[in-house]
């Protein structure tokens, strides 16, 4: 039961991150660098919750990232549907290998991903772009767009932590250990 | 990791594999499936905004907004026999077109959209604007404003659909110099300085053609196009003769980033 709320809890996080992120104007002063909220997100849960729930949650989140990202023109295919799926089940996989150390108290173990996280996510949807587009572009502005987001992440990500840990005072029977909120454990 | 977590990462990249095999048109639908369900936060959201921003500027005196309004009203009607004058000449020019025996010049519809949300990918220039194919719009019809064009559809869903700006690499427009017979093929740039309202390249001109600095671009409407001809794209910034051909650095009509009411052109096709 615990694990169903807060499985559910995670993926409305994800929606709505999706959602939020579309309101947050590039940031000007990083040269234009957007604030990506769902890797913060996947990134926490994918730290908390058991193996098969957060490769479930890969899945589902890699599909909802792809579907609002989704650029087709003229009946061309930028990046396919799935590709997301692909990166946040190994993503996930690799974060979860951290997770006794988090849970340990190593909370700055998801800054680090959180960072590590965002900029993948871009730089690999950027290669998959210049493979497309047959052609690479690579100068600063294009390391800005990619490292950028990252730092975002890492200022945003202590706040999420702080966030859940309170979150996690409302459910007296899940304990809000040092290293972070469990969920469903 | 156990027997189990092996099953589901196999059973997902499978999924995913085979998600990534669907035809363009059935992604575009899931896409569309997925823009419905979306569609209220996005709404709700940008009313927020709408608001937040409204604050500032409903702080006017009622002296500067009784002038602004006379002032609406005034080009409102001007605007209005304007119209009405184009419309008669448009009727006759299609008279004289037909008894010339030519082809009908098609009337478009112009569907007035707001933008409710702008793409959160770094790399892709979209907008969502709040009209669907409930409200006749369709995927691959041009976007503009009074003061240029904007872009155009791409995935459409019941009340709302994504616009693809022609600052975009791959939003690609036939376009002519004001004053020349030049032609090419203008193009966003693949990334974006945030500091200016975009850049675009216009490719595929003589190596002769030294457009000029402030010089208008305009579609050029080629049969069979989206775009129909004399909707003006920007200005050239400059102009350099390359190897093969000549490419000028465009910068649009209008700032993409802050565009917030557009019109939709139906019937274009």
């Amino acid at each position: 039961m615990k694990l169903a709320i807060g499985w559910t809890s995670a993926a409305l996080a994800v929606f709505f991150a999706l959602i939020i992120q579309e309101f947050i104007p590039p940031i000007h002063a990083l040269n234009g660098a957007r604030v990506l909220l769902v890797p913060l997100v996947f990134c926490y849960a994918a730290l908390a919750m058991p193996t098969w729930a957060m490769l479930l949650f890969a899945a589902l989140t890699g599909f909802l990232t792809d579907l609002m990202f989704l650029h087709i023109v003229d009946g061309q295919v930028e990046i396919a549907l799935g590709w997301s799926m692909v990166y946040f089940v190994f993503f996930g996989l690799l974060a979860h290998g951290f997770q006794p150390a988090f849970l340990r108290g190593h909370w700055w173990l998801y800054i680090v991903l959180a960072v590590l996280g965002t900029c993948t996510f871009l730089a690999l949807q950027y290669v998959m772009i210049c493979f497309r587009r047959q052609g690479i572009v690579f100068n600063d502005l294009v390391a800005w767009r990619i490292l950028a987001p990252g730092l975002i992440a890492a200022v945003i990500a202590p706040l999420v932590h702080l966030a859940v840990n309170q979150c996690s005072n409302f459910f007296p029977d899940v304990p809000g250990a040092p290293g972070g909120y469990r969920l469903g454990q | 990791m156990n027997r189990l977590n092996v099953i589901i990462v196999l059973v997902i990249l499978a999924v995913a594999v085979a998600i990534s095999a669907l035809g363009s048109n059935t992604m575009q639908k899931l896409q569309s499936g997925f823009l419905g369900l979306v569609s209220p936060f996005l709404k709700t959201g940008s009313a927020v905004q709408q608001q937040l921003g409204a604050v500032g500027q409903g702080l006017k005196t009622l002296d500067q907004l009784e002038e602004e309004n006379e002032k609406l009203a005034t080009e409102n009607k001007d605007l209005k026999t304007t119209n009405q004058i184009l419309r008669d000449i448009e009727a006759e020019n299609n008279k004289l077109r037909a008894a010339l025996e030519y082809k009908q010049r098609s009337v478009f519809k112009l569907i007035p959209a707001r933008v409710i949300s702008r793409d959160a990918s770094t790399w892709w220039n979209t907008v969502k604007i709040n009209r669907g194919f409930e409200d006749g719009i369709d995927s691959d019809e041009p976007v503009l404003t009074d003061v240029g064009l904007v872009g155009k559809t791409t995935t459409v869903g019941k009340n709302e659909s994504i616009v693809l700006l022609i600052t975009d690499e791959i939003c690609k427009v036939a376009a002519k110099a004001e004053g020349s017979r030049e032609q090419g093929i203008l193009s966003g740039q693949r990334i974006q300085n945030s500091g200016t309202s975009g850049e675009m390249q216009l490719n595929f001109l003589s190596k002769t053609a030294d457009l000029q600095a402030g010089q208008k671009i305009y579609t050029a409407g080629v049969s069979g196009g989206v775009f129909p001809s004399g909707i003006l794209l920007g200005t050239v910034k400059s102009f350099k003769a390359r190897a093969l051909d000549g490419q000028a650095i465009v910068e649009p009509a209008l700032d993409l980033s802050s565009v917030e009411d557009v019109f939709v052109v139906v019937g274009a096709k």
